[in-house]
């Protein structure tokens, strides 16, 4: 099964770490060091607070992923149990943005890159579950209220379990067949 | 009480506190005690985190806190709720204070505070019933001209209720900053010598003479929000305030009516700014002095709950810049009076012998223990400081707690038909302050940057024609500035919140500075008025933005280099 990282909204308390951790993933710690205004800050996941919730939205790394199966280049591919975008193929097509049911994907202008009219390379950007990076999810680590868990088919399958078990502590039976006559 | 008793808090009542966005360690004890079972109920105008957490939210009406408390302890009071024996032994004045809450009876109250009067019952309730409560709050209550008032009811609906002095009760301030209660307990106050001791007390001002050998004043001080006053409208000469030295602060940001402090800046003969970065007061600065950061140097910080922590230099600062402290002891020194010191130890040294509450809190236990929470009164190592106060016995001379509570006053500058909404600075977290550090840091710039965010209900901006993200014109009597309308339903139709860090999207040029609580000098930066302006031609206002930004890094000698170097 595909890991994916779910938040809690009842500890997250919006503090958005996960997303400063995120791009210290991605972009090294170098940007503790180079200008300020030298580099892009496009973190692979997003903050929303409505009303009543406050927790960070990314891709859930889908079984059947849309966005996979509308890439025209095929620069979506399952790596490590991880849905990921090989920015270096994309052509910035969108077809993916349309496609996630959860706006988990959006568009980035690429740093330091330079296209034949000038304009920066633009690519599709979303959650790789830090794949390649050594110590993810850094949003999971980072968390200071351990608001985000990494489920994995062992996670998932003790809380479906635990469901079951639920289930059937609650059942009561109604459908007694009838008599034939 | 102790920070760390929160987790194990039963209830907690939060007022006026906004945790999540102020001290997100904090809030982090918040959401730990409600996975342990503790019933949160949250009082605050705004949807926050700990409001969205809670199992009560009594969304008030911004300027209206006493209502809401004298409700609730009239609710406590009439229903029976009240901790009769605790009342009659531990507390004086309780008739006098029965006596003004009576008035406030819920439908009362909500007629005012807009909190529904079921839901203040229930509030009251729950608070009384639970074994036991904590009271934590925050600028939400004394960022207000009426709030001294407001701190002492809520300390007497904890009175009421028989929550002091025992674990995980009480009452606690949340400090608006950090370390703003070291510099309380190190007397940087108007009328107080470190350890809270007063300049008119003769006895102390005998010790403090004996120890530094010098004459010592016995009059009080101006208070920091009075100094507009002693320079723009003192007409004596002799009373006028004619330097001005500034360290750590920056007033001509973080003050109320930014204007009127410019004016006052400008017309102040001489001002000395010492900081670690360039800020808004640095412009008016005659002198500048450039002093290490917190990582720079050795020191102590208080914590809110009174725990005195060692903080420690980890990385070498540049050549040429100086402690705080021994910037403090050459200037002495040039003035005539020989101060040195060899280490921050031997400072700490002196203080703690000076302050009979602080005398046990040695360097050697604070590295031992961490922390220490004063009144910490003996040398011993048995002597570990006092977590929670008033255990069998209030400070006051006669062992007693006191019931207060008073009238409701309402904001100075309300609505009106020319400023339709209400106006109140409040915190976001990352940005810390006024943003002199946390400007600086990279990440945190990149996460929010000018010019900042007005809060406002999706049903003003509807009515305003104004879209999410879109430059607004925030204006009143005072002052304007431009931010972006950040429609959001955590807020209620008609009031209107701002950041106060910004430069550009520079809220203090609307608040009010003449409404002050008569008893701590605290502006009232929660309440006044304003009206937002849709900006029509979007691009000329981005453009203002940016330029003004860039003008005033450039005055700063700030370099300005990557992609906003046009």
């Amino acid at each position: 099964m595909r890991h994916f990282v779910k938040g809690n909204p009842d500890l997250c308390i919006g503090c958005r770490t996960c997303m400063i951790a995120c791009v210290v993933a991605h972009e090294g710690r170098r940007i503790f060091e180079i200008d300020p205004d030298g580099y892009d800050f496009n973190p692979k996941l997003h903050m929303v607070k409505t009303a009543k919730i406050s927790i960070p939205v990314q891709c859930k790394h889908c079984e059947n992923p849309a966005c996979l199966a509308v890439c025209p280049v095929n620069c979506i591919k399952v790596i490590d149990d991880a849905v990921v975008i090989d920015q270096t193929q994309c052509i910035g097509c969108k077809s993916c943005v349309e496609a996630c049911p959860f706006g988990a994907i959006d568009m980035i202008a690429q740093v330091g890159t330079s296209q034949a009219d000038g304009s920066k390379r633009v690519v599709a950007n979303k959650c790789d579950l830090c794949v390649g990076t050594g110590d993810g999810p850094s949003c999971v680590r980072v968390c200071p209220t351990q608001a985000l868990t990494l489920v994995d088919e062992d996670k998932m399958k003790e809380v479906v379990n635990e469901k079951r078990v639920e289930s059937a502590k609650a059942s009561t039976y109604i459908f007694e067949a009838k008599e034939e006559q | 009480m102790g920070v760390p008793e929160i987790e194990d808090a039963k209830l907690i009542f939060n007022f006026g506190y906004n945790g999540a966005d102020s001290h997100p360690i904090v809030q982090r004890r918040i959401v730990r005690a409600k996975q342990k079972g503790a019933t949160i109920i949250t009082a605050d105008p705004r949807v926050t985190e700990a409001a969205r957490i809670a199992d009560i939210h009594l969304q008030l009406k911004g300027g209206t806190n006493i209502v809401l408390v004298n409700a609730m302890c009239n609710v406590i009071y009439n229903e029976g709720l009240v901790d009769q024996n605790f009342i009659d032994t531990m507390t004086n004045d309780y008739d006098k204070f029965v006596e003004v809450i009576k008035k406030y009876t819920p439908e009362y109250a909500e007629g005012i505070c807009k909190v529904p009067a079921d839901l203040i019952r229930k509030a009251a309730r729950t608070y009384a019933k639970a074994p036991t409560a904590m009271i934590l709050y925050g600028m939400g209550v004394c960022q207000f001209g009426q709030a001294v008032d407001v701190v002492k009811a809520l300390g007497s609906l904890a009175l009421m209720t028989g929550n002091y002095g025992k674990p995980a009760s009480g009452i606690g301030p949340v400090r608006g900053q950090n370390n703003v209660q070291g510099a309380c307990d190190m007397g940087a106050l108007p009328n107080n010598y470190p350890g809270y001791q007063p300049v008119t007390n003769p006895d102390v001002q005998a010790k403090f003479e004996k120890a530094w050998g010098v004459k010592l004043s016995n009059k009080n001080g101006i208070p920091l929000t009075h100094v507009p006053h002693y320079v723009l409208e003192e007409k004596d000469p002799n009373k006028q305030i004619h330097a001005y030295y500034i360290f750590g602060e920056d007033p001509a940001q973080s003050d109320p009516d930014v204007g009127e402090v410019r004016e006052a800046l400008e017309k102040i003969d001489f001002v000395v700014m010492q900081d670690i970065f360039m800020n808004k007061t640095g412009e008016f600065a005659d002198v500048i002095l450039p002093s290490t950061a917190w990582n720079e140097h050795d020191g102590v910080y208080s914590c809110c709950d009174r725990g005195f922590q060692r903080i420690r230099k980890v990385v070498e600062p540049p050549k040429n810049v100086k402690t705080d402290w021994e910037i403090i002891c050459e200037i002495s020194t040039a003035m005539g009076y020989k101060m040195k010191y060899k280490d921050t130890e031997e400072i700490w040294n002196e203080l703690i012998d000076l302050c009979p509450n602080f005398a046990g809190a040695t360097y050697e236990k604070l590295e031992k223990l961490g922390s220490v929470q004063w009144p910490c009164r003996s040398k011993d190592m048995s002597d570990t400081g006092t977590v929670y106060l008033h255990k069998g016995k209030f400070t006051n001379p006669d062992g007693k707690g006191k019931f207060y509570t008073a009238d409701w006053r309402p904001p100075k500058e309300v609505e009106n038909d020319e400023y339709p909404l209400s106006f109140s600075t409040v915190r976001e977290v990352g940005h810390y302050s006024v943003r002199t550090m946390t400007g600086n840091c990279r990440a945190l710039r990149n996460l929010e940057d000018e010019p900042g965010w007005i809060q406002m209900n999706p049903k003003d901006c509807e009515e305003l024609n104004i879209k999410h993200g879109d430059l607004v014109k925030v204006l009143n009597k005072r002052g304007w500035c431009i931010t972006r309308c950040n429609a959001t339903n955590r807020v209620e139709k008609g009031a209107t919140y701002m950041t106060y860090q910004w430069w550009i999207g520079c809220c203090n040029e609307l608040t009010i500075g003449s409404n002050l609580d008569p008893v701590s000098n605290t502006p009232e930066y929660k309440y006044c008025n304003c009206r937002v302006e849709r900006l029509d031609d979007q691009k000329k206002a981005w453009d203002f933005v940016q330029n003004e930004y860039q003008d005033l890094r450039k005055r700063m000698g700030i370099r300005v280099v990557g992609k906003e170097a046009k």
